[in-house]
């Protein structure tokens, strides 16, 4: 406990307190601090009059394609279109939740299982998604892993137009009515991994997926 | 790391020189300050949104104590183990000790300043440890036995053509310039180390005191398996990045990527909450946090304080006319450009790094790009301050600020020694009007001429009612 | 109008044309100009030195010598910074004068500043022909704005602006790191040099008399003597008389 009491200390000495510890009220003072919530300022974008069409504007931007469906049931025959419109076999590696669905009809296996290294393309859906950003939100849970949408070079991810948000913010606000704490992984995706580490050289597809597909869900 | 700052000199003399190095700058030049000022431009209420940034970061510095003690008590409460250290040489011990208790062989990393500060690596390796670095850039320089030369694009000093040698020679494979193809080939030599490793280690951008969270920013996905894969997860990071609540991240994450690379956002953003929950079938089993001092506390409540604010994006150096010619590597340590010429100093004492804050014309474009508006010229000026009252610059250069000091402060003196001055440089300029070489302003007269005063001051003229 | 004409050490010793050039600007504009003979330095390379007492004692000679005047004026963004900016923000704050400073920072221009948006001049006596190419110094820019000001008056002299690339950025004067990194200096200098030539113009106008000579220097060491280097001041002014 040395280095921390040591550090604790310095701190407050150089801020004109005693003691090694914050007191309860100070530490009051932060919780209170922290439940004020002070937002910042937004971009005029932040408030679309479209949410789907600035969501849809951002993912463009973030290399991330796109489809649209009707309903969930239209989800197989779109994966299948995108999966054969890239030249990838028509193999995928999902969120159990999705099993459900008529795959074979569309011709495509599906494995409800978390992806590995060597799987082609990996199915997710998301908590909501978030229009200033083209971004999705993925929260960890048992029967939603981080991997699938990370270890594939294919990711496709299944967004409910319902659960489309504007700002980063109100997913936050939506995270906390409806799983309170954030869960281990709290997982923003922005389209497909890239880097400029060489000669500041923008190449699509690094670590990650090499492709990103939403399909958003009307 | 070995810190070279007392040679800034001499090395930035070198890297001036070094024509591939300033061919590979120039290519670089300009992507970063272009995509920035782009994206600045289409956000609106950027001015709003520093100032807001800024003060959320100062609030939490006024507060540093109880912050991080709130942060411990909620990543504890996650399961997470929260370790504090000093120094750079516990922080190190903090973590070997961790790896070698759990039997740890393979270590992946995602790129973390703090642990380039600390040298973590070295320490690993001689703990018979493999570290692999899974960041492009820091691959690249892992490969190079190379320090970073930028904060967020460590490799920027490097062409295609000697990344191609270096992979050449470390895959065993046969030599490709193409980029996307050189990228391709990083990623599938880390493949295996991704999914095999025992322990990742990543940095932290924020560490968020609400929710326990730590949380790193990438682009390439490498610090979101990082921090995913291995059955232990270990984060490195200074005591300065906490920051209160989730929607204070959401304010900084619009300014961070947007100033640093001049995207909205980056393609991917890992919050990491505690270890696995029960039925999950990924994330780690075990995850410590070592908080990092070294030498951070001794900014608070200092004139460099708002220094802590710092959120690492590289804008500073992206815009100094100094960095971009010389390069990261001249100034001798881990930070570059104008935060590293606070920064330096400030960690590893002033005497060491005495060049650093006088590298800068002052011409303020840092202070203008830095998201969170740090006063960077006021705070190198502040560091010219210490030295001055430290007399810790040259014995020349005191004996000058002396001399001048006295003269300007007399107004007959300073008219006498103008006049002299005016005439006597005037007649060593010559015909051409031109001074080749003054004693004591070889600095000057080595790459420029003197253009010769005209020989009367203006004081002088005007007295007589001339011209 | 009572003007003070801050002359600044470098106009004073090197370039004295400047400093006339600027007299004869303020009386053609119907000023009365007022030049305080005792006048020496406005204090910045001591303050970026670390010497902050002589700063101080400097502006406030500065302050002494100003009193009375309506405005004071100066051919350099550099030193109305120093006096503008610096001391309401940094050297006398909590000290018993700071009010008399931002008294005097509202009252103190840099000339192209206050040419346009004091005195609002349509016309300028001076003639130019042909472009210039006009390079924007670091303090005048960024502390206090000055941008478009020198531009507009050069235009309505008649000069073409042919913008160089990177107009903005630093020549690598910088003061006393001319001498002391003067390396990197030289090479931030050299740069400015050759965005300045690309733009075609055969004149590098400023308003900063250090960032003029360093230009000037190092085109004369890289046997350029065609291309001219010239404060605005001069070249709007017109001859005298």
């Amino acid at each position: 406990m040395g280095a921390r009491e040591n550090i604790l200390r310095r701190i407050r000495a150089a801020q004109g307190r005693a003691g090694a510890e914050p007191t309860e009220g100070e530490i009051a003072a932060v919780r209170a601090d922290i439940a004020r919530r002070v937002a910042g300022p937004l971009p005029p974008f932040a408030r679309p009059a479209d949410r789907l069409a600035q969501f849809l504007k951002e993912c463009d931007r973030l290399s991330t394609t796109h489809g649209q469906v009707a309903s969930e049931r239209g989800v197989p025959a779109e994966v299948s279109r995108y999966l054969a419109s890239q030249g990838l076999p028509p193999q995928v590696v999902g969120w159990p939740a999705y099993a459900g669905l008529d795959w074979a009809s569309a011709g495509i296996t599906y494995d409800a299982r978390p992806a590995t290294g060597s799987d082609h393309a990996g199915l997710t859906g998301c908590f909501c998604a978030i229009a200033e950003t083209g971004t999705a939100l993925l929260l960890s849970s048992p029967a939603e892993p981080k991997v699938t949408a990370l270890l594939p070079e294919t990711h496709v991810c299944i967004v409910r137009e319902a659960r489309l948000v504007d700002t980063m913010e109100d997913a936050f606000a939506l995270m906390r009515a409806e799983v309170g704490e954030p869960p281990r992984a709290t997982f923003f995706v922005s389209g497909p991994s890239r880097t400029a580490d060489i000669e500041q050289t923008i190449v699509i597809g690094a670590h990650g997926p090499y492709r990103v597909h939403v399909i958003v869900v009307s | 790391m070995q810190v070279q700052s007392m040679h800034f000199k001499r090395r930035a003399s070198e890297k001036l020189d070094d024509a591939l190095l300033q061919s590979n700058m120039k290519k670089a030049k300009g992507k970063f300050v272009d995509g920035r000022a782009k994206a600045v431009a289409e956000f609106g209420p950027w001015e709003e949104l520093r100032s807001h940034c800024a003060a959320l970061r100062d609030r939490v510095i006024a507060n540093l104590d109880a912050y991080l003690v709130e942060f411990e008590r909620n990543a504890t409460r996650r399961g997470a183990v929260v370790h504090w250290a000093e120094t750079a040489e516990e922080a190190c011990a903090i973590v070997a000790d961790i790896a070698t208790k759990n039997g740890v062989r393979t270590v992946t990393k995602s790129k973390s300043m703090v642990s380039e500060e600390i040298a973590l690596n070295d320490r690993l390796e001689a703990a018979g440890i493999r570290v692999v670095e899974t960041d492009l850039g820091e691959y690249i320089l892992q490969l190079a036995h190379e320090p970073p030369s930028h904060i967020v694009a460590p490799a920027v000093h490097k062409s295609k053509e000697q990344v191609a040698d270096l992979f050449q020679e470390a895959h065993d494979r046969p030599r490709n310039t193409d980029i996307p193809a050189l990228t391709r080939e990083a990623r599938e030599a880390l493949r295996d180390d991704f999914l095999n490793a025992d322990m990742g280690i990543s940095g932290a951008n924020f560490i968020i005191a609400e929710t326990g969270t730590t949380l790193t920013v990438t682009n390439e996905g490498n610090a979101d398996m990082v921090t995913t894969v291995p059955r232990i997860h270990c984060v490195v990071t200074g005591v300065e990045k906490v920051i209160g609540t989730l929607e204070d991240f959401a304010s900084l994450i619009r300014l961070l990527p947007r100033s640093a690379i001049g995207q909205t956002i980056t393609n991917y953003l890992t919050l990491t909450t505690g270890t696995k929950m029960p039925g999950d079938v990924d994330g780690p089993e075990q995850m410590h946090i070592v908080l990092v001092d070294a030498g951070r506390t001794k900014l608070v409540g200092s004139d460099l304080e708002p220094m802590l604010r710092c959120i690492r994006c590289g804008a500073c150096m992206n815009h100094c006319p100094v960095y971009q010619n010389v390069g990261g590597h001249a100034y001798g340590w881990v930070y570059p450009g104008p935060m590293g010429s606070v920064l330096t100093p400030a960690y590893v004492g002033l005497e060491n790094a005495g060049d650093l804050p006088n590298a800068a014309t002052f011409c303020g474009e840092c202070a203008v790009a830095c998201p969170v508006k740090i006063p960077l010229p006021d705070l190198m000026r502040k560091l010219r301050e210490q030295q001055f009252d430290r007399r810790l610059r040259p014995w020349g250069e005191r004996a000058a600020i002396s001399m001048w000091s006295f003269a300007v402060t007399r107004p007959g003196l300073y008219a006498f020694l103008s006049r002299w001055g005016a005439r006597v440089a005037s007649w060593i300029g010559g015909r051409e009007k031109l001074i080749h070489k003054l004693p004591g302003l070889d600095g000057w007269t080595k790459g420029r001429d003197m253009p010769a005063p005209a020989g009367r001051t203006f004081r002088d003229l005007y007295r007589e009612g001339g011209r | 109008m009572k003007v003070g004409l801050f002359v600044t050490c470098l106009v004073d010793l090197s370039r004295p044309s400047i400093g006339f050039a600027t007299l004869r600007l303020l009386k053609h504009y119907g000023c009365e100009v007022v030049v305080p003979e005792t006048q020496t330095c406005c204090g910045q390379p001591g303050y970026n030195s670390g010497a902050r007492d002589v700063a101080r004692t400097l502006a406030r000679k500065v302050l002494a010598e100003f009193r009375g005047c309506d405005y004071v004026v100066a051919p350099s963004g550099s030193c109305s910074g120093q006096l503008k900016h610096a001391t309401v923000h940094d050297l006398f704050i909590g000290e018993p004068d700071h009010a008399e400073f931002v008294a005097l920072s509202e009252r103190w221009f840099e000339l192209s500043d206050f040419l346009v948006n004091v005195l609002k001049v349509q016309e300028v006596p001076g003639r130019v022909n042909g472009s210039v190419t006009y390079h924007d110094s670091c303090s005048g820019l960024r502390e206090l704005g000055v941008k478009m000001q020198p531009r507009y008056l050069l235009q309505m002299a008649g000069a073409g602006i042919a913008e160089m690339e990177g107009a903005e950025r630093c020549c690598g004067f910088g003061g006393t790191f001319s001498v002391k990194l003067g390396e990197i200096s030289t090479r931030m200098c050299e740069n400015k040099c050759e965005a300045a030539r690309a733009s075609g113009a055969g004149t590098i106008v400023g308003g900063d008399l250090g960032c003029l000579l360093n230009i000037e220097g190092r085109l004369r060491r890289t046997g350029d003597h065609a291309t001219r280097v010239a404060h605005f001041a001069e070249l709007i002014a017109g001859g005298e008389g």
